[in-house]
């Protein structure tokens, strides 16, 4: 007994320093308009740096509201000409076309003009006139975006591009990519709530906890995926006790959306990200038939309550 | 073996496990009371570390990349109450008091981040 005695002070020990302080490379960067947090559990710094220029790349390409790529979005929205752009960015147009075409049916890469104003009157508390909704929905349905050989695209018409409710999900396909590639896999990037990629946590199971801030005390359980949420809640504005957001329906060019949240669970940041801004204007009924068709999971909020969650999402309470 | 060793022996043993078990007490409470701090940014970089565990109603002044940013804390939360941004979504946002939640000013490249124990990984 005296001997298995001296084993108790060594369990004190274990007890008492189980915390799990693995080395967590974090960092914060200010793109894309909003903040992106990474968090790397196995990786090293040479990531984080590579992380940040992917992150700032991307959002420099895709900004559509001043100039901060001669070959990005800004400078295409500027000419109806011919213009060479960079590669990744021609990748994003071409599968944010494609989406549009084949099923992602509320998303247009071309609502920038019109959003754009939606966000110039509800910062003024006012409602956009039908005139000029119509307008805009004229030069939607009048510009083509051709995309030619060797990076060449051209924009015929005057609707304008906004890759805004992609660009974040793509950026974040090609970190989940070079972190793969470089044998990272425990991470957490973070791109301002709206787009999230996950690896595997360091825990037994490796499940991440996310919770979901406008259902309260909600949680669920991923790893392995990325996250894509569109809302009302953050960006929207109450006029007269109508809602209105900065999720433009392409077709009606309406900014009131069917559902208050949308959450899209998938295995494509881009995917899930289109996914999400199109499903905020489908019914129920209608989302759990694209579900069917497409890989993707789904949780559906209106006034703060979970009215749908697909069968393979566990949705906790505290 | 005498029952006197034997008790000896129960005593030490019940004697470090609760001596185990007061330590990892310990180490939990301390870590859990980690205090909340807010970390404001402009363009990447930490101008301001406000310690929000003192609760204490104080402004800030921050020169944003176009204008300045009003901060405010009040009962261990954190705003921007006035900002020179056209939107104002960084005032609309109110007073925050968890982490997980960052307020951002895009137009002022201001972003202010809660640190401290989390109750999630991360929140949508």
């Amino acid at each position: 007994m005296k001997k298995i005695a001296f084993l108790f002070p060594l369990l004190a020990i274990a007890l008492t320093s189980c915390s799990t302080n693995n080395k967590v490379i974090e960092s914060k960067v200010f793109c894309f308009d909003t903040l992106v947090e990474a968090k790397l559990y196995n990786g090293k710094n040479e990531h984080i740096k590579e992380i940040e220029k992917i992150l700032n790349n991307i959002s420099n390409l895709t900004d559509n509201y001043e100039l901060k790529s001669i070959n990005g979005v800004y400078a295409i929205n500027q000419t109806n000409e011919e213009i060479t752009i960079d590669e990744q960015l021609y990748t994003l147009l071409q599968d944010s076309f494609d989406m549009a075409n084949n099923g992602v049916d509320n998303f247009n890469p071309l609502c920038g003009s019109l959003s754009k104003k939606w966000k110039e009157s509800l910062a003024k508390k006012e409602i956009l006139s039908e005139t000029v909704i119509n307008e805009e929905l004229d030069k939607i349905n009048n510009t083509e975006v051709i995309l030619k050989d060797n990076y060449v695209i051209q924009r015929n018409g005057e609707a304008e591009i906004d890759l805004g409710g992609v660009a974040k999900g793509y950026a974040l396909d090609l970190v989940n990519n070079y972190l793969q590639e470089n044998g990272v896999a425990s991470y957490l990037i973070n791109a301002g709530s709206s787009s999230i990629a996950l690896g595997e946590k360091l825990t037994k199971d490796g499940l991440f906890t996310i919770g979901l801030k406008e259902v309260k005390n909600a949680y669920i359980k991923a790893k392995n995926c990325f996250i894509s949420t569109s809302s009302i809640y953050e960006q929207g504005v109450t006029i007269d006790g109508v809602t209105y957001s900065h999720i433009i329906n392409p077709k009606t060019g309406s900014a009131i959306n069917v559902n208050d949240g949308v959450i899209v669970i998938s295995r494509n940041g881009a995917f899930g990200d289109a996914f999400s801004t199109s499903l905020m204007n489908n019914t129920l009924e209608e989302i759990k038939e694209i579900e069917k068709i497409n890989d993707i999971k789904t949780i559906i909020i209106k006034n703060n309550k979970i009215v749908y969650s697909h069968k393979d999402i566990e949705v906790k309470y505290h | 073996m005498n029952k006197k060793v034997l008790r000896n022996d129960l005593i030490l043993i019940a004697s470090l496990l609760i001596l185990a078990i007061i330590s990892l007490v310990l180490v939990l409470t301390l870590k859990t009371k980690k205090n909340l701090q807010a970390k404001v940014y402009v363009q990447n970089e930490v101008v301001e570390v406000i310690d929000l565990s003192k609760k204490e109603e104080k402004y800030y002044y921050v020169q944003g990349l176009k204008g300045l940013v009003h901060i405010h804390t009040k009962n261990g939360g954190i705003a921007i109450v006035e900002s020179s941004c056209p939107h104002q979504d960084c005032v609309n946002m109110g007073y925050v008091y968890e982490t997980n939640r960052p307020i951002i000013c895009a137009y002022n490249a201001v972003y202010i981040v809660i640190e401290g124990k989390a109750n999630y990984d991360v929140e949508i």
